[in-house]
């Protein structure tokens, strides 16, 4: 039984799993930071809880204090959402020894994925295919140089060195040629033991012009394990994912189906429940190969939740709750893309910004949808993640959905915060974009450089004659960031008075 | 109305004239409505609806799709590097010429008073030094970026 779950999250991720508690009829609980006291995630919770601390890491990554607020508020379920506890076995392991319901899959099964060498090993012997390339165990220093120069003739160049533990391109190495191997190696080794103790790292045959696509899988407690297809999500800046897309544009049925089976044995092989995404590269000679998989709910999932009709958090809470999960057989219907809006300059390599949010006019329509958990009058500040919003379109048609996600970027509005809605806008406008042919590294061979804003001298001319005639009305005296006080700064307002009874 | 902003591409002079509730900047047209957004027609006979913030010296605008961050340059500030403003702002009229061929002039004095749209325009000199040329008399009609005066700058 589930009836009270609390969410171990912030931010967009928070509001979208508490709006899935609110609409499963479950009570709700959030936790939050000082920081965060004012932040609308905390607003849509039926109770919120004060974390103490003042770092993420007394924070929200604080397990035993998330914990103790769990057994006080009387939960029965934990949702970690994506990002900080939600892939920490530990963390599942003592929610679920203290008799709460962890709403994910099980502490083994996101040991065994966590740990890349383990799951690649995990994979093999599943029958999924795995990058070309050899697990170096040792960890002595000197004997797992020897080993990697040995497994390197046998892998071939150019390849990737990557560290067990690793994640978000931390270890990570291209070695293009044979003479490199061994200084890359060292440093991989060095910054995997400064970012997560572990030192281990291993070689995998670089695949070049290879899309990403993952495949959602969930899994029930009544022997069910689904696929729901596939997302693409190879543009990518920094290693992290800009515009992703379901249906991927160049998919065939027949590795459509081949990668769903294989992500279905991948989950099936570690007793998988819940949600998961399964993330292969795509090769352009229709080949596959399981990079990794993420055992928790992801980013991206709308683009899903938008072709196939599931909503995959309700799924969660139904699956956790020990119901069958409810989707029958699945139909895609349509293309749905996701951009994800993030604080940040494009034009000074996407450095993050700050600032307030004085206006904020997400776009409306047919066949749009926001999750954010931003709204108006907000600060964006550097103490967490810069991304604000996604935006997700859906249309009958891959072009349509472009040409729907171009007139909603269009139409949004953010200022007081410089973000990437101008890059975004201009990414669908990439002959390979509107081709379906993008890669992993489209971003830096399209603009090797660095990213620039074109906007034409008529619009720009535009745009300085309204900030002009704006300085000169005095429109600045009008505040944007605080509506309240233009509503309430007449006469006194008769509902600031009046005074309600309550039994 | 006179404006200087910083945008990307460097320092630019806004100077807007008014008729009633219109704003002229050249051939382009603006009304402010009554949200506090801004309607533009642009000489090319497009037109559309700005969104403007402000946030400390900053406007931020939102124009078709574009979003512009302009730092207002306080008037009387440095206007270093600028060695314009010799030439007309806007269309007009010269209302009157204050100084001489040859006549030695200091820095934000006024050379120059232009009217249009029934505002006046001062033409002030960004440094010391001494008038050279004058191309209009009191009375003539100028157009926008028309070139009033030359002068030799002192450093």
């Amino acid at each position: 039984m589930v009836s009270k779950v609390l969410v171990a999250n912030r931010g967009e991720i928070a509001c979208r799993i508490l709006r899935a508690c609110n609409e499963a009829g479950l009570a709700s609980v959030a936790i939050y930071a000082a920081n965060d006291a004012s932040s609308l995630f905390v607003e849509l919770a039926d109770e919120s809880f004060l974390l103490d601390g003042d770092t993420i890491t007394d924070t929200y990554l604080h397990q035993a204090q998330i914990l103790d607020i769990a057994k006080n508020a009387g939960v029965d379920a934990i949702h970690p959402g994506f990002g900080f506890l939600s892939e920490r076995a530990d963390f599942a392991r003592a929610v679920t020894e203290a008799g709460i319901q962890w709403i994910g899959p099980g502490a083994n099964a996101i040991e065994k994925m966590g740990d890349k060498m383990t799951a690649r090993i995990t994979m093999r012997a599943a029958g999924v295919p795995v990058i070309p390339g050899e697990e170096i165990e040792e960890t002595d220093e000197d004997l797992a140089l020897q080993a990697i120069e040995q497994a390197s003739t046998r892998v071939g160049f150019p390849l990737l060195l990557k560290a067990s533990s690793g994640g978000g391109g931390k270890g990570m190495r291209a070695v293009e040629h044979p003479e490199e191997l061994l200084d890359a190696a060292r440093s991989a080794r060095r910054e995997a033991i400064a970012a997560f103790g572990d030192g281990r790292v291993y070689l995998e045959r670089l695949l070049t012009g290879s899309k990403h696509v993952e495949i959602q899988v969930l899994a029930d407690r009544h022997g069910r394990t689904i696929h729901l297809g596939e997302r693409e999500c190879s543009v990518q800046r920094r290693h992290q994912k800009v515009f992703e897309e379901a249906p991927c544009a160049t998919m065939t049925e027949e590795i459509r189906s081949a990668m769903g089976k294989a992500a279905v044995a991948a989950a099936t092989a570690v007793d998988y429940e819940g949600a998961g995404t399964v993330e292969f590269l795509l090769a352009p000679n229709g080949e596959f190969f399981f990079l990794e998989m993420n055992t928790r709910i992801q980013v991206e999932h709308p683009v899903t939740e938008m072709v196939t009709g599931v909503d995959i958090v309700r799924e969660q809470l139904r699956i956790a709750a020990g119901q069958p999960m409810s989707c029958g057989d699945l139909q895609m219907r349509g293309h749905a893309i996701e951009v994800r809006l993030y604080a940040e300059d494009a034009s000074n390599n996407f450095l993050p910004a700050i600032g307030p949010l004085s206006v904020f006019v997400p776009p409306e329509g047919p066949g749009i949808r926001l999750d954010t958990g931003v709204r108006q009058g907000d600060e964006v500040t550097p103490n967490y993640d810069p991304m604000l919003a996604k935006l997700i379109v859906w249309a009958p048609s891959r072009e349509e959905a472009l040409q729907r996600m171009r007139r909603s970027l269009d139409e949004f509005v953010v200022l007081g915060t410089t973000t990437n809605l101008r890059f975004l806008r201009e990414l669908c406008d990439v002959p390979d974009v509107i081709e379906g042919t993008t890669d992993t590294t489209m971003i830096d061979r399209l603009w090797p450089n660095g990213w620039n804003p074109n906007a034409s001298i008529e619009v720009e001319d535009g745009a300085l004659m309204a900030a002009a005639v704006a300085e000169s009305s005095g429109l600045h005296r009008q505040s944007h960031s605080s509506p309240q006080s233009d509503d309430f700064s007449g006469p006194v307002s008769p509902f600031r008075t009046l005074s309600r009874r309550y039994p | 109305m006179e404006h200087m902003f910083r945008t990307r591409g460097g320092s630019v002079d806004v100077t807007l004239a008014r008729s009633d509730d219109v704003w002229i900047l050249g051939e382009h047209r603006a009304t402010v409505e009554s949200d506090g957004r801004l309607k533009i027609h642009l000489s090319n006979g497009t037109s559309g609806f700005a969104t403007v913030a402000k946030v400390g010296d900053c406007w931020w605008v939102h124009f078709k799709g574009h979003t512009f961050n302009f730092e207002r340059i306080e008037p009387g500030a440095s206007q270093s590097g600028d060695e314009g403003g010799l030439t007309a702002p806007m269309p007009g009229k010269v209302l009157q010429v204050l100084v001489e061929v040859g006549q030695t002039v200091n820095a934000g004095e006024t050379l120059m008073v232009l009217e249009a749209m029934k505002m006046e325009h001062r033409i002030l000199a960004a440094s010391q030094g001494s008038i050279t040329e004058i191309h209009f008399a009191a009375g003539e009609q100028v157009q926008q970026g028309s070139v009033l005066l030359a002068m030799d700058e002192e450093d």
